[in-house]
């Protein structure tokens, strides 16, 4: 069966009903592919394309809250540079009108330009379900390859980031466009922990570094961040990334390479970070 | 974990809504639509993508489909506007919206501005990603009717073209474009 | 412009239609969607086939059972071999390829059943209740494991399909003796076509013939593989082209056309359809000729040329499709544009599990370009001196042999050379960067290439031209318009021919029934062979009408010019007829208002020993590029920053069209160059899709500068030679070329991705 529902109360009472037999279709980006391929052949539709909440854009105290079905297009357009430049890098118009960053979230790609700038912004989702609302971190979200935290009741309905951080994103790609990354990075510094003296590639005290490409799902570099809040450099930030990351050499590129390719990225942006 | 789902979300008032435009025997949706400004109501299969749909059941061909991954652009029609990649689109998303594929961009025998480029400058050879492209120009240019060169590629970007080296391309929409300003 | 085979002998002044950009004709119904390619003449009303491919890339088959897919609601037939009343067989040179497989495997792409259903859901669905069962065999992947000689054997014969040797002069001796050698090896990779249009088609049987619509490159060739594989008289076989998007060379072997007409024959009456996806086009179909080859070039201390020895190791895949001529087109062309007296060529071909290899654009010229400019430019390097300048020292000219021994009467790789090199500024250019990471480099690559097929093949364009009672010129032609704008070289060619504008022509294309043998769409040739025979068979028909206009307005006939469909005396204008005129008045003497042109040039075919021959091609053409680009020494990202390409057409017929197919095929060469590869693992395609098979986008390709020279060829239709090939065939080596500037150090691998680039880069050795 195929379901519309027009709202979020609707759509969830559907998926408590039907759990892992009802797939949620929000832009259809990835599941469609996946019928098209013959690869996915579910039982239940809820196409979420339908419910006006899911699109809202709202601020509140500092933040910006998406909710679930915020095309890849809206976002490209908000004041947040690194989710902006990551959405924009997005395949092409077409999938960035279609792709929400939920469905970006749920598929939970190691490649999901989407997910990996939200994670250097320190992303809070909602997820929700007729047995309530709870948040988590991003990071939290993804358990493992492909594999999320969600529960089979529930939905994505919000994701929240903050406005206050300078970020920046960098994608590497086999060619000019439309690429699945190679390595993408995005960094953030919460401009609210200021240092006394700020200078370019060190706006603030602390910093988030998170990379796609390189794990099972995108990935947060702690040892690297550390390094950087006890005044590390951008070279020894850079290369402590090195040798946190452990990728996998596979048809789109090698190990070495994206190893090599990860250190390169972290310092152009935090050179070019004002 | 927060019990405030009753607060938050209304779910009573909307819960009749799910029902409504289903069939609740046959798995078979009622898709209505706008096609071309033209209203259309067919019953179809919710798994058929909106591709085929136009394709086979509507007889429109013009959408063509050459990769089913989204990666060649040649599926685009717009929604509300919005070009999107038709092969990857399930028929029932487009369910209340306006759809536009290159069959509804003439007037009669009035071409676009766009098609009308498009000829004049050479930039059609084999013709397969020539809607698409089309479609893609036409959604860039209603939005911002002056692009700069970023601007185009950003537009045109997820499209495919394997026979003209896009240059001819990029010359038909900047000509469309000058046309389209001079009336404006 | 006069040549040879016009009447208008007393025709001054310039053209009116050739040499026009004129619209193309067929461009309406492209951009309002209304041109029916393959996949649009579907309904639901037919029945739908899907093939069910090989399980193993190597293996005996030793059951096939279809009862259970046979019993399945909704289908209607499977068929395998034992359907076949033919000989099963097909194959562009050799037939040694099964359409439906009977007793081995050779790659995942064989087919195996056909099912044909009421829809396609259910034909897919069925595929899976056939069951076949296998002896899986041991399975080789590349060039030297097949090569050994314990190697599991592909085909009966063993796997080394063929060879080709070159000898000219010494080589040996004269190497011995240069005073400077390099050496080196390149690696070219499989690539794909990658047209948009996939394969789709539909056949019927429509009570006196098979009927079939699929896009090909040859159609008549077509009808004989069909007729032959089906058991069929050939008149019993009828192919029309539907409107076809790209083909590059990958059409040119067989695809689903016989499949369709086996399932027509079987359900006689039923119109059956088929398409392939995306992945199960790149699985099945036939790929570009990935080869190894060894340079070894020597010369003198000032740079002239003496010496140069070549080896081509080629992987042909499963089948051996057109890889003998690749081959030979390879070894012919392995030299370039450069004089060397002293050539030894060996090529080998060898048989293994994957994708058998053919034709596509450039058909082994273009790897072999990529080779000898590569070796250029170490000779260069190593002789300290400046690229261009040893490319000048040893580029032909009118009067001297190419690497066959055929001597080029004329010769503009010079004037293509110098074009590009003064576009680009060659002297002044700069290696100033915006930041020390990023490297410039400047490339160049000069195109020397055979038209057509050559080596004695008898090839041979036929058309036809009619005068209509409206006054319309038609004109008929086998001819595949594979999006390149054939349609507007053949109506251009007729209309200026006979004196009528454009719209007054209307091309008749490809249906075997109705149009006379063309040859195929490839190598280069239709504008040469075809629009040739057009021009002749214009030029006899406009002879009839100068009879027929010049009895009835009483004068002589002789003196009789067509001009906008007029016809009058150019000497004394006074009495005039229209085209309408003269067909009423033909009509009523019995005039067939209709004529044949032939064009058939003879070429000589190598010796098998030597490789040489007087006439190895009809004609040559020549081109040059230049590219400039940066590299990102951190990442081996490589930005084209300004691309060059002059080629010489002999007589643009449309100049716009020509630029059209420059820009094209130079975007296509850097696909090759920079991103295009079938990365392959035990014969299975891993990236079989266009997600990871890469093809420029708008944001890869360069405004791309186009200077197009004509030097007339007295072969060609108002002296054209061609286009479709010669501007991929210079694009990678100038790539390249320019990649070697900018980092020091040569790409040896294809494609150079920026992995490729890096790794290059941080190796040890140079």
């Amino acid at each position: 069966m195929f379901y519309q529902p027009k709202s979020i109360g609707a759509a969830l009472d559907r998926k408590a009903e039907l759990r892992e037999r009802g797939v949620f279709l929000a832009g259809g980006t990835d599941l469609v592919v996946l019928m098209n391929a013959g690869k996915a052949t579910p039982e239940h539709f809820i196409d979420l394309s339908h419910v006006p909440e899911l699109r809202t854009i709202n601020r509140r105290n500092g933040t910006i809250e998406l909710a679930g079905n915020v095309t890849h297009a809206q976002c490209g357009k908000l004041p947040v540079q690194c989710l902006a430049q990551a959405s924009m890098s997005v395949g092409g118009p077409g999938i960035r009108e279609l792709g929400t960053i939920a469905g970006n979230i749920a598929t939970a790609s190691p490649a999901g330009d989407g997910s990996t700038a939200l994670l250097a912004l320190d992303a809070e989702v909602e997820l929700t379900s007729v047995r309530g609302v709870r948040t988590m971190p991003l990071e939290k979200f993804f358990v493992s390859y492909r594999k999320t935290a969600l529960a089979p009741d529930e939905m994505i309905t919000k994701v929240t980031i903050p406005t206050d951080y300078q970020s920046a994103w960098l994608k590497n790609g086999k060619r000019g466009a439309v690429n699945i990354s190679v390595v993408a990075v995005a960094v953030a510094q919460p401009s609210r922990l200021q240092p006394e003296r700020p200078q370019a590639g060190r706006l603030c005290n602390e910093i988030r570094i998170a990379l796609a490409s390189v794990a099972p799902f995108p990935v947060r570099c702690h040892k690297a961040e550390a390094v950087f809040a006890k005044g590390g450099d951008i070279r020894q930030v850079a290369e402590t990334v090195r040798e946190e990351i452990k990728p996998i050499s596979d048809h789109r590129a090698s190990a070495d390479y994206k190893t090599h390719l990860a250190g390169v990225m972290v310092r152009r942006l935090l050179e070019n970070l004002t | 974990m927060k019990k405030t789902v009753a607060a938050v979300y209304d779910r009573r008032k909307n819960k009749a809504t799910t029902r409504r435009s289903q069939s609740a025997a046959t798995a078979a949706w009622a898709l209505a639509f706008t096609l071309n400004g033209k209203r259309v109501s067919k019953k179809v299969k919710p798994t058929q993508t909106l591709l085929d749909f136009l394709r086979i059941e509507m007889g429109l061909t013009g959408t063509k489909g050459a990769c089913e991954e989204g990666e060649c652009g040649s599926c685009y029609v717009l929604v509300d506007g919005k070009p999107m990649n038709s092969c990857m689109m399930l028929a029932p998303q487009v369910q209340d919206r306006e759809v536009v594929t290159i069959e509804g961009l003439a007037k009669g025998k009035r071409l676009d501005v766009i098609q009308q480029k498009f000829i004049e400058c050479g930039a059609v050879q084999c013709g397969y990603c020539t809607p698409g492209l089309i479609l893609a120009a036409k959604a860039l240019l209603k939005d911002n009717p002056h692009p700069s060169r970023e601007e185009f590629l950003v537009g045109m970007e997820g499209n495919i073209c394997r026979c003209t080296g896009y240059n001819k391309i990029l010359r038909a929409c900047e000509l469309a474009a000058d046309e389209l300003g001079l009336k404006k | 412009m006069t040549t040879a085979k016009s009447s208008s002998a007393y025709e001054t002044g310039p053209m009116k239609v050739v040499g026009t950009g004129a619209l193309r004709l067929d461009a309406l119904g492209k951009v309002t969607g209304a041109t029916k390619y393959g996949q649009d003449l579907f309904s639901k009303k037919f029945l739908f086939a899907k093939v069910l491919r090989a399980a193993h890339p190597h293996a005996e088959i030793t059951g096939i059972d279809t009862r259970a897919a046979k019993k399945l609601p909704g289908v209607v037939a499977v068929l395998t071999h034992k359907d076949v009343a033919g000989t099963n067989l097909h194959g562009l040179i050799r037939r040694d390829q099964e359409a439906l497989c009977s007793t081995k495997v050779r790659y995942l792409g064989d087919a195996i059943a056909i099912v044909v259903a009421k829809n396609e859901a259910t034909a897919v669905e069925a595929l899976k209740h056939i069951r076949v069962d296998y002896k899986p065999l041991p399975a080789v992947f590349n060039f030297d494991d097949a090569f050994k000689p314990d190697a599991p054997k592909i085909h009966a014969e063993g796997n080394v399909l063929g060879e080709k040797h070159l000898r000219k002069g010494d080589a040996a001796k004269a190497m011995s003796e240069a005073e400077v050698v390099v050496e080196d090896w390149i690696q070219t990779q499989t690539c794909d076509h990658a047209f948009l249009d996939l394969e789709a088609g539909r056949a019927k049987w429509d009570g006196k013939m098979l009927v079939i619509e699929v896009p090909g490159q040859w159609i008549h060739e077509e009808c004989r593989l069909i007729a032959l594989a089906l058991g069929l008289p050939v008149e019993k076989v009828r192919i029309i082209q539907p409107a076809t998007g790209g083909a590059f060379g990958g059409r040119e072997d067989i695809s689903i056309q016989i499949y369709l007409g086996l399932c027509a024959l079987k359900l006689k009456g039923e119109t059956i359809c088929m398409r392939y996806s995306r992945s199960e086009s790149m699985v099945v179909r036939h790929k570009r000729h990935p080869i190894r080859i060894h340079y070894k070039l020597g010369a003198k201390k000032d740079g002239t040329l003496v010496a140069a020895q070549i080896k081509f190791y080629v992987d042909k895949g499963a089948y051996a499709s057109t890889g003998i001529a690749v081959m030979r087109k390879a070894s012919s062309h392995a030299t370039g544009p450069y004089k060397v007296p002293n050539i030894s060529v060996d090529v080998i071909g060898v048989f293994t599990n994957n994708n058998p290899c053919g034709a596509m654009r450039g058909f082994g010229a273009a790897q072999t370009a990529i080779a000898y400019e590569g070796l250029m430019d170490r000779l260069a390097v190593k002789l300290g001196m400046d690229k261009a300048e040893l490319r000048h020292k040893n580029l032909v000219k009118s009067g001297d042999e190419v690497t066959t021994g055929q001597v080029v009467p004329y010769a503009t790789a010079v004037e293509c050379f110098d074009a590009v090199l003064k576009k680009i500024d060659w002297k002044n250019r700069s290696y100033a960067t915006p930041a020390p990471h990023l490297k410039r480099g400047y490339g160049v690559s000069i195109v020397c290439f055979g038209l057509g097929y050559g080596d004695g093949f008898p090839d041979a364009s036929r058309a036809r031209c009619r005068l209509m009672p409206d006054g319309i010129i038609e004109v008929y032609s086998s001819a595949c318009d594979v999006g390149q704008g054939l349609i507007n070289m053949i109506a251009q060619i007729a209309a200026e021919e006979i004196g009528v504008r454009l719209e007054k022509v209307r091309p008749v294309l490809a249906d075997t029934m109705r149009t006379p043998e063309a040859g195929s769409s490839s190598a280069t040739r239709q504008t040469y062979f075809t629009g040739s025979a057009v021009h002749i068979a214009a030029a006899e028909l406009k002879k009839q009408l100068q009879d027929i206009a010049g009895t009835h307005l009483k004068e002589l006939v002789y003196e009789i010019k067509i001009v906008d469909g007029k016809a009058f005396n150019y000497l004394h204008p006074g009495k005039r007829m229209t085209l309408k005129e003269i067909a009423r008045e033909g009509k009523r003497r019995g005039y067939s208002l209709e004529a044949l042109g032939v064009y058939k040039p003879p070429t000589m075919p190598e010796n098998t020993a030597t490789g040489q021959s007087l006439r190895a091609f009809v004609t040559y053409l020549f081109g040059s590029h230049a590219c400039q680009l940066l590299v990102d020494t951190e990442t081996g990202e490589v930005k084209i920053e300004r691309y060059i390409a002059c080629h010489d057409v002999g007589k643009a017929i449309n100049p716009d069209q020509v630029i059209g197919q420059i820009q094209g095929g130079v975007t296509m060469g850097i696909g090759m160059a920079l991103m295009e590869e079938v990365v392959k693992k035990n014969g299975r395609i891993l990236n079989a899709g266009f997600t990871d098979y890469i093809v420029p986008t708008i944001r890869d390709v360069p405004e791309i500068e186009c200077i197009v020279l004509e030097n007339p060829d007295p072969g060609g239709p108002f002296g054209a030679r061609g286009i479709g090939e010669p501007p991929l065939i210079g694009c990678g080596p100038a790539i390249l070329s320019a990649i070697h500037d900018a980092i020091g150090k040569p790409i040896r691998e294809l494609p150079a991705t920026p992995e490729r680039v890096w790794r290059t880069l941080a190796a040890d050795h140079p």
